[in-house]
């Protein structure tokens, strides 16, 4: 029986290796993509692969030579293991291309698959040493199984077709997603507008202000003296405040001299944002951090005229 | 600053009245709705020479000193000495002090390498991340995210997380993310629990 559920899972896994479309994809992150100079000879060297545990699964469910087949089912899971072992040892950050989906980094699940194709090798192997005279638990070919003991044969094959589909499969979207999903048709969505009861429905966050802020022409009016991220917001009376630090150039060009570290702050409405339907008003105003000065941080530069309309 | 009677102005005061204050008023679409004119006038940021010799730094933090110097070392092994002082913007997940900053934190830092290969920051961005992510679950919290192979929580923080859907403004109302979404998400790493504040989602774009 384990012999054919070892094939099945060979013949799955290389098949999908061999014929699949999806074979570069699965290549790809992977160490034998580094190694071997290419996602072509990735691609190559995995249907090779492919080709291999194909052959593999058809002798397990076709030859009754179980001391040969079994041999060759743990030396491929021997061969997978080693690989990982390979893999997470020289780009532990690579995925191991064993399934198509799994992009993930080679972990736990990856050595699970292989010791599962390994210990199903020597079972039946095991199988086949007993039947060879030497000693070693009892059994025949799976069809042999099937015949005498259709119950018990059926159960294992059931249990171990569930294992291989938790450790081949994707459990995770098959069953939690669904669901996930079916708790937010019932229950509904939990998250609602951020601003909450007793919020303010037209509240914008600090973010979206900083959002329309950097898309702005007060900002790309002073951009040369930011070099801060936000420093620090508050709301008063209904504008938002938003300060950053900057450094102005004193000197004649822009270019010589010593900065001056000053504070530019924006006001805007705190209640617009991007989507706002007239495009709010944004005013401008550095200080010197050092003296308290206000600083014109828009002095010299390239037609400040037409970018400020006074008094708008 | 004093003002007649002699008194200190609240900071916050004096510097919202500089920004109030000022003639300097733009408005703020750069399609230029108010003024044409100012659209074709528009620059493109400047090639500021100061701007050039920007330096960036990213790592982990694995000390710091007297709560300014940061020690930090670079994924590729490299050390970088990162030097906050009083105009440096610290971001870890919202604008803050350095005294939120911890050893162990992941950094992101951009400023000006000095003489002594010191990094006077500008700008420090502690455990941001950048994911790109499936929406898997939605909590009242919470978000479960789809990322390499594996899953992350994304918390939601009150007051904090803002989402961004195609073709419209920032908003915290993140009542519009779906399941099995394809999903942005720029939020702080939290080095204890392996979690992800969320700062930001983006989806539909």
């Amino acid at each position: 029986m384990i012999a054919l559920l070892v094939g099945g899972v060979l013949g799955w896994s290389g098949s999908t290796k061999l014929f699949g479309r999806n074979t570069p994809v699965q290549a790809s992150g992977t160490v034998l993509e580094r190694k071997l100079g290419g996602l072509p000879r990735a691609t190559a060297a995995l249907r090779a692969v492919g080709a291999a545990e194909l052959l593999v699964a058809l002798a397990l469910v076709a030859l009754p030579v179980p001391l040969v087949t079994g041999a060759l089912a743990a030396l491929a899971g021997t061969g997978f293991a080693a690989y990982l072992g390979y893999a997470r040892a020289t780009a532990p950050d690579s995925s191991c291309g064993c399934t198509a989906r799994d992009k993930a980094p080679i972990g736990v699940r990856a050595f699970a698959r292989a010791g599962f194709v390994l210990a199903g090798g020597a079972v039946v192997l095991a199988e086949g040493l007993a039947a060879a005279g030497l000693p070693a638990p009892a059994g025949g070919p799976w069809w042999e199984a099937l015949r005498d003991r259709p119950g018990a044969a059926l159960g294992l094959l059931a249990a171990g077709t569930a294992l291989a589909w938790l450790l081949f499969g994707d459990p995770d979207r098959a069953v939690r997603l669904p669901l996930r999903r079916l708790r937010l048709r019932l229950f509904g969505h939990p998250l609602h507008g951020g601003a909450g009861p007793g919020g303010d429905p037209e509240a914008v966050p600090v973010e979206g202000s900083v959002e329309l802020l950097e898309r702005s022409l007060a900002w790309q009016t002073v951009i040369h003296v930011v070099r801060s991220g936000l420093r620090e917001h508050w709301d008063d009376e209904g504008w938002r405040f938003l300060r950053y630090t900057g450094l102005y150039d004193t000197g004649p060009d822009g270019a010589g001299g010593t900065g001056r570290p000053v504070s530019v702050v924006f006001a805007m409405d705190a209640k617009a944002g991007l989507d706002s339907p007239r495009p709010p008003v944004i005013r401008v105003g550095a200080v010197d951090e050092e003296t308290g000065e206000r600083v014109d941080v828009t002095a010299g530069r390239e037609r400040p005229g037409a970018l400020l309309g006074e008094g708008v | 600053m004093n003002d007649a009677t002699g008194s200190t102005f609240d900071r916050r005061r004096f510097l919202s009245a500089s920004a109030l204050g000022g003639a300097t008023v733009v408005g703020a679409t750069a399609l230029g709705a108010v003024d044409p004119d100012a659209a074709f006038a528009a620059p493109t940021p400047p090639l500021d020479p100061a701007v050039a010799a920007t330096s960036f730094a990213e790592g982990l933090i694995t000390g710091i000193d007297g709560g300014t110097l940061l020690h930090v070392k670079g994924s590729y092994g490299e050390r970088h000495r990162i030097q906050l002082t009083n105009a440096t913007s610290i971001w870890k997940l919202h604008p803050t002090t350095a005294d939120d900053v911890e050893s162990g934190d992941g950094l992101y830092a951009r400023g000006l390498e000095m003489p002594d290969g010191t990094i006077a920051a500008d700008a420090v961005w502690v455990n941001i991340v950048n994911l790109d992510v499936t929406v898997r679950g939605i909590g009242k919290d919470r978000l479960a995210l789809g990322y390499h192979g594996g899953e992350l929580i994304g918390r939601i923080v009150p007051g904090r997380s803002t989402a961004s859907y195609a073709g419209a403004a920032l908003t915290d109302d993140l009542s519009g993310v779906r399941m099995g979404q394809h999903a942005l998400v720029l939020g702080a790493w939290r080095p204890k629990d392996g979690a992800v504040d969320i700062a930001r989602i983006t989806v539909g774009h």
